[in-house]
């Protein structure tokens, strides 16, 4: 295909940036990337529309070239179109060499292995040394923009991969003590600079020689990949967040590794060198270099940050943002070593001037408010990562910055903050001043507030505004009851004027300490009830006594609403009635609800209204109170779907019904007990989390045993041990068998859950049962007279029984001492064992060998033989 | 330190979106890094359907709060900085720095090099105020000496080349984006060392310095026992320098008169090279004495090409130019009302205008004014509810003028009469407008003699003052009235 005419690429670029996603879904993205790249070369486009396409390349590389592979072709086709430019001035090379350096770092595929990046890296150091890299490829009026050009695209691609430069650094040196561009330069040195002390004290390269040696641009080998390695391709933060860095590089200043004095003054000198032309730089570009400095030299040995105090007079006089918020870094970076005790004070008064300057725009004021209130100070008292005013931040150097209904609301918030905090230090000091007391002013602006809220048609805004102001002082002074009381009597006044504002109060009640909450619902609730009758506001105090409503002044709230339901003639002032009626029976309130709920369930018009009505009522009456207050409590359903009792029920299905859950227990068996006349089993449970009620269900294979009863636990808490539990077993066949176990419970949020359990084995030997002890000496003739017995309808066997290291005597006290009717130790034992429902099993164990010891063994059930024959061979095995 | 993006967008009320892209501008490279740094907490920069109306949603500016919405308005999303959290895609996007001015928003999101969650401290990641740098620059660049729809709209076209310049890969180089057109202006000039990056070229032609020093004065008077009345001067120092040279240096000395009041809360350009420590220390959170430093304040620096300001100051002068008090009393149907204003004697009698604005809010048109002037015209804006009274261009021998009258409203209609959330009732203000030519409050001037220019050739030095007011408001004593901390300082 030929190339496109402008027109097409103007429409195409367009639809792209329409949206991207939605262009690249389509069927014009496959080849985006490519006809980009061959129409830079085409001869019948304007250089206008390649800068364009270009620009389009800058912004969204990752989606015209999505892998490494493709970013390598990209690049090496970028650099051939670079290298084929005629050699007259040409508005392409700048973006070119900015769009292979994009294409290279955002694809993947900066690295020594890349042919890009090796035509890349070199060409860029050669156009930054400003050396001539011949045949005319830069003509004269372009050399200085390209300079710059290269030095910005070394610095984005050793931000990208940091050390990357590490071996360049002498060079930059001394293009910077020459005739480089200032700016460039300063700003790709300072990184590079920064980028190896971090890594360096890693990877232990030698610094001094770094910063001296002046290694050729062409030379090959400026390029530091192991440094990089050494980085493990991580990314280094140029201006760190400060208290993540000082977390994080304490332990960095520790183990760096200290220079030689040599190094050290090579060191003071590089950045003495860089700070001395800063006044060259724009501001921008001066702040940050102090950042990357700044936290390069901390806590370096040998680098006293006084190299910075020259700046520091110059920087303080402006209102240039980028220079005072570099000049906190400094502070926060190296604290007194560098800002005395008044060296502070007056950083501090400049940023509290700075805050309300008349002539800087209000944005700037609010970045500078933050800045007060999050000051780095010398010697901090409160807790870390809290907003709180500077200990030299009095009232009187604050008297400027405190808010006033005139403000905006964003400063007025902010300024409220700072006073708030002056409140509460005034509370701790009790220092009356000259100054007027700063809660009484919190309290006449508050009253203010409120007044522009309550505005008949007033916008939302300034209600939010007030709302958002209350709340602000709720949190700061929640302990101070002076405070609080008129705060709760302003509020409910506003009320009273506005209850159209009644979503706000819900809101704020959802979001302030109990402190303000509790005292607030009850003034609220007062203010509701008092007034029955038909009101315009009516759906408004609906909605509010819904959120205020509880246990509390029953009697009142139940009057106010049967006066009013009357007048709740429309759907969704039923749906408000109802909502009352719903907080009120979370709240646990019966009696009067009861009739109120009967009335209604038979009143209401809407038929939906009176369903609901009636379900509260049915749930009230056949629900116990906790469960209640679960079930109607919040639910995560999406709201209002056709009814609202659908969209209730959802809430409903959770609480009310048992849900199948993952299993929060487990069962595992204890020890055999042999007593009474059924197999007992014994299980011991164990909770991950608190459970209640806890139903044990049992269900046998094949009817082998009677139903099992289950088995009942009210609560079980994880850690705390739980007694065991014991099943009796009912066999109608003395048969191994499997347990099928569910569990029913209750969790501390109300909710019944069931969960399937693994299956529990009842082994052969769980149903052993002794018989009656017989009287002392005639244990023999009680064995022998079983034995007869068995035969002639049982069955006889033999079964060698292999013996452990504990010998005959250790497996019959281990396995079958409460069964062994007379014994001869440790040479012959006679066990007799009971089989429930009614079989016996008899053993003779004598005559051992050191291996093993024959059995003789009789059973009136020949069902069991084999059983027995796995079981005591399985003897030596089970320990 | 780096950009993520860039946007400018203009705000549109009544348009279905309220709003358009004019231009936005993503930085891959940072995207990449912005990644990595945030981890598990990182949300992708949105496109600009989204982000547009994300921000349009977070700055009130969608118009619809007839419903209480808890994303927007619950009371515990504070937001005291321009610098907010925007819900996209169920994501938020921190910190997006934005402000809206002249029905355009200017927004940013800077790269935090370190995780989301939580949410470090705005103070401690320096992509902010380089993120404002930008976007002042931006502003200063649409809207300087710009008049029309066209000529902004030539200036937004030229934004994508300028910031290729100014930004290319979202580390600000230069917020000044003038230079960055000028930059490409002097391109064929071979540069020599040691050029301030500020400065993309040399001046030629003949030598000159102009200094204009701007005063505004805003005042609150109250005419209330226990308020008290504030005033303040705020002083802009403009300088326009062509001088021949690199790194031509030049002295301004600010001077005073002998009763002049002292300059405060000094600022300066960041191309001023010193700062004498009586500038730097003088403030007006300091309570006042003789001992303040009343100059010569000595400004030496060395100039960019353009014209820049200087420095600012503020000054607390010892009377209000204008002094007056406001009466308003409402009489059943009509309200009553009496102004009287006495011009200091100090104060140079020769105005470039002179007017007193007396609105009136939360009521209907007027109907019915009868008035009686001691001086100047009165006109009327019925349907706007306002009062100008035009004093011109002189105060008469008195030096004091007054003005008394009743005024009658007509029915409330919401939509047109202007509404204000504190001129409520009885509480009002009127608001003075004027300027003087030639004359500051402080008394402060650039002394012509006192310039010093180390550059080549004599240059011609022209000075010029003005006063002019801002936000100079009397309320109604008769009514509370909003005050600030200040009035509260007997």
């Amino acid at each position: 295909m030929g190339p496109l005419s402008r027109d097409v690429w103007a429409q195409r670029l367009g639809a792209f940036r329409a949206s991207p996603s939605a262009f690249m879904a389509g069927p014009e993205a496959e080849d985006l990337g490519r006809d980009l790249l061959s129409d830079l070369r085409s001869e019948k486009l304007s250089e206008q529309t390649k800068v364009s396409l270009l620009a389009l390349s800058l912004e969204y590389p990752a989606q015209l070239w999505p892998d490494a592979s493709a970013a390598e072709v990209a690049a090496t086709s970028l650099l051939d179109t670079l290298v084929l430019l005629p050699p007259r001035p040409s508005a392409l090379r700048r973006p070119l060499l900015l769009a292979a350096t994009t294409a290279l770092a955002v694809g993947g595929a900066l690295g020594p292995t890349s042919g890009a990046s090796c035509r890349l890296l070199p060409l860029l150091l050669g156009l930054a040394a400003g050396s001539d890299l011949g045949r005319g490829f830069v003509p004269a009026s372009e050399q200085r923009p390209l300079q710059a050009t290269a030095c910005e695209c070394l610095r984005e691609l050793e931000s990208c991969k940091p050390g990357l430069l590490g071996g360049s650094l002498g060079l930059l040196r001394g293009l910077l003590g020459q005739e480089g561009p200032v700016q460039p330069l300063s700003l790709l040195l300072s990184l590079a600079l920064r980028n190896t002390l971090v890594l360096q004290s890693r990877a232990g390269a030698g610094l001094g020689a770094l910063l001296t040696a002046r290694v050729s641009p062409t030379g090959g080998g400026p390029w530091d990949w192991t440094l990089v390695e050494e980085g493990d391709g991580r990314l280094q933060p140029q201006a760190p967040s400060w208290p993540a860095a000082e977390a994080g590089e304490g332990a960095r200043s520790l183990t760096a590794r200290e220079h030689s004095p040599e190094e050290a003054r090579e060191l003071r000198a590089a950045v003495a060198q860089l700070l001395d032309t800063s006044y060259l730089l724009t501001p921008v570009a001066q702040a940050q270099l102090l950042w990357l400095l700044g936290w390069a030299l901390r806590g370096l040995q040998g680098q006293p940050p006084a190299l910075f105090k020259p700046q520091l007079v110059r920087l303080l006089g402006t209102a240039q943002l980028a220079l005072l918020h570099a000049v906190l870094a400094l502070k926060a970076a190296f604290g007194e070593a560098l800002f005395t005790a008044q060296d502070e004070t007056l950083l501090l008064r400049r940023l509290t001037l700075a805050a309300q300057h008349p002539a800087l725009p209000p944005s700037t004021h609010l970045f500078y408010l933050h800045c007060l209130l999050s000051f780095p100070e010398n010697c901090p008292l409160g807790p870390e990562g809290e907003e709180a005013a500077p200990l030299l931040l009095g009232p009187q150097l604050c008297r400027g910055l405190l808010p006033s209904l005139l403000h905006e609301p964003m400063a007025l918030l902010a300024r409220l903050h700072l006073l708030c905090l002056l409140c509460a230090e005034d509370e701790e000091e009790e220092e009356k001043g000259q100054l007027p007391s700063p809660g009484h002013y919190l309290e006449e602006l508050l009253a203010g507030l409120w007044q522009r809220a309550a505005l008949e048609g007033g916008p939302r805004a300034l209600a939010t505004l007030c709302f958002q102001a209350s709340y602000l002082v709720a949190r700061c002074l929640a302990g101070q009851p002076t405070v609080l009381t008129p705060l709760i009597h302003g509020l409910a006044q506003l009320y009273r004027a506005r209850p159209m504002l009644a979503p706000h109060f819900v809101d704020l009640l959802d979001q302030v300490d109990p402190e303000l909450r509790e005292p607030l619902k009850v003034v609220l609730r007062q203010e509701v009830v008092s007034r029955p009758g038909r009101d315009e506001a009516l759906c408004w105090h609906l909605q509010m006594l819904a959120r205020v409503a509880d246990g509390d002044a029953q009697s009142a709230t139940l009057n106010f609403l049967r006066a009013v339901a009357a007048h709740c003639t429309s759907w969704d002032l039923q749906q408000g009635l109802l909502q009352v009626c719903r907080a009120l029976l979370r709240a646990g309130v019966g009696g009067g609800l009861v009739d109120l709920l009967q009335v209604l369930a038979r009143q209401l018009e809407d038929p939906d209204g009176r369903d609901h009505a009636r379900l509260y009522y049915i749930l009230l009456a056949h629900l116990a109170g906790p469960k209640l207050g679960v079930a109607l409590g919040p639910s995560l359903a999406t709201p209002a779907l056709a009814s609202s009792l659908v969209a209730e029920n959802q809430g409903f299905v959770a609480a009310l019904m048992v849900q199948e859950a993952p299993a929060l227990i487990r069962l595992s068996m204890g020890s055999h007990v042999v007593k009474g006349p059924l197999p007992v089993l014994q299980l011991l449970p164990e909770a991950l989390e608190p459970i209640y009620s806890l139903e044990l269900r049992f269900h046998v294979e094949g009817q082998l045993y009677a139903p099992l009863e289950a088995v009942h636990v009210p609560c079980l808490c994880p850690g705390r041990p739980a007694r065991p539990l014991l099943l009796p077993l009912q066999p109608r066949r003395p048969a191994p068998a499997q347990l099928d176990v569910h569990a029913l419970y209750t969790t501390s949020t109300g909710l019944t859950c069931h969960v399937h359990l693994p299956p529990l084995f009842v082994n052969f030997a769980d149903l052993f049962l002794p018989f009656p002890q017989p009287p002392e000496g005639t244990g023999l003739g009680f064995f022998e007279e079983l034995w007869d017995s068995c035969l002639p309808e049982g069955a006889e066997s033999r079964v060698w029984c292999p013996l452990g290291p504990q010998g005959l005597e250790g497996l019959v006290s281990r396995h079958l001492e409460p069964f062994v009717v007379m014994a001869q130790p440790p040479t012959s034992y006679y066990v007799a064992i009971h089989l429930p429902p009614d079989s016996k099993l008899l053993l003779r164990l004598e005559a051992a060998l050191a291996d093993g010891v024959p059995v003789a063994l009789r059973t009136d059930d020949w069902a069991v033989l084999p059983l027995v024959g796995d079981y005591l061979r399985g003897l030596a095995a089970a320990v | 330190m780096a950009q993520r993006a860039v946007w400018l967008i203009s705000h549109e009320p009544g348009t279905p979106l309220r709003g358009t892209v004019r231009f936005s501008r993503r930085y891959p490279t940072v995207e990449k890094r912005a990644r990595v740094f945030n981890g598990a907490s990182y949300v992708p920069i949105p496109e600009d359907g989204p982000f547009l109306k994300a921000l349009l949603f977070e700055l009130r500016l969608l118009d619809d709060d007839k419903d209480f919405v808890e994303s927007r308005d619950s009371c515990s999303r504070i937001n005291k900085t321009s610098i907010y959290g925007l819900l996209v895609g169920g994501e938020e996007l921190w910190p997006v720095v934005a402000f809206l001015k002249n029905d355009m928003i200017y927004a940013c999101v800077p790269l935090v090099e370190q995780t989301l969650s939580p949410h470090p401290p705005l103070i401690s990641v320096s992509g902010v105020s380089q993120g404002f740098e930008l976007l002042f620059g931006i502003q200063d660049f649409l809207y300087s000496g710009q008049k029309n729809d066209n000529e902004l709209n030539t200036k937004l076209s030229q934004l994508p080349d300028l910031l290729l310049q100014a930004c290319p890969f979202g580390t600000v180089l230069d917020a000044n984006l003038q230079n960055s057109l000028d930059n490409t202006n002097f391109v064929s000039v071979t540069r020599p060392q040691k050029q301030p990056a500020w400065k993309p070229g040399t001046y030629k032609g003949k030598p000159q310095v102009s200094i204009s020093i701007t005063e505004k004065v805003k005042s609150m008077q109250y005419d209330k026992q226990g308020v008290a009345d504030t005033w303040q001067v705020v002083g802009t120092v403009t300088c326009k320098c062509d001088l021949e040279g690199i790194m031509p240096n030049v002295t301004i000395s600010l001077s005073l008169p002998t009763n002049g009041s002292p300059l405060q809360d000094i600022l300066v350009h960041p191309c001023v090279t010193s700062l004498d420590s009586a500038i730097l220390t003088s403030s007006s959170i300091d309570a006042m004495d003789d001992s303040a430093f009343s100059g010569p304040y000595k400004f030496p620096f060395t100039p960019p090409l353009e014209s820049f300001n200087l420095c600012y100051y503020t000054s607390q002068v010892p009377v209000p130019p204008i002094l007056g008090f406001y009466q308003m009393k409402e009489e059943e149907v009509q309200l009553r009302i009496t102004v009287n204003l006495k011009l200091h004697e100090s104060v140079k009698n020769n105005f470039e205008f002179c007017e007193a604005h007396i609105p009136f809010f939360n009521r209907g048109p007027i109907t019915h004014l009868e008035y009686k002037t001691s001086f100047g015209q009165l006109e009327v804006f019925r349907e706007k509810s306002l009062l100008i009274w035009i004093i011109g261009q002189k105060f008469p021998k008195s030096m004091e003028i007054s003005l008394s009258g009743t005024v009658t409203f007509g029915a409330k209609r919401h939509e047109k009469q202007p509404f204000d959330p504190i001129c409520v009732g009885e509480t009002a203000y009127l608001k003075l407008h004027f300027r003087i030519l030639d004359y500051t409050l402080t008394g402060c001037y650039a002394d012509q003699h006192s310039v010093q220019v180390f550059a080549s050739g004599k240059p011609k030095i022209s000075a010029y003052r003005k006063l002019i007011s801002s936000d100079y408001y009397i309320w109604n004593s008769k009514a509370p009235a909003p005050v600030t901390y200040g009035s509260l300082l007997l």
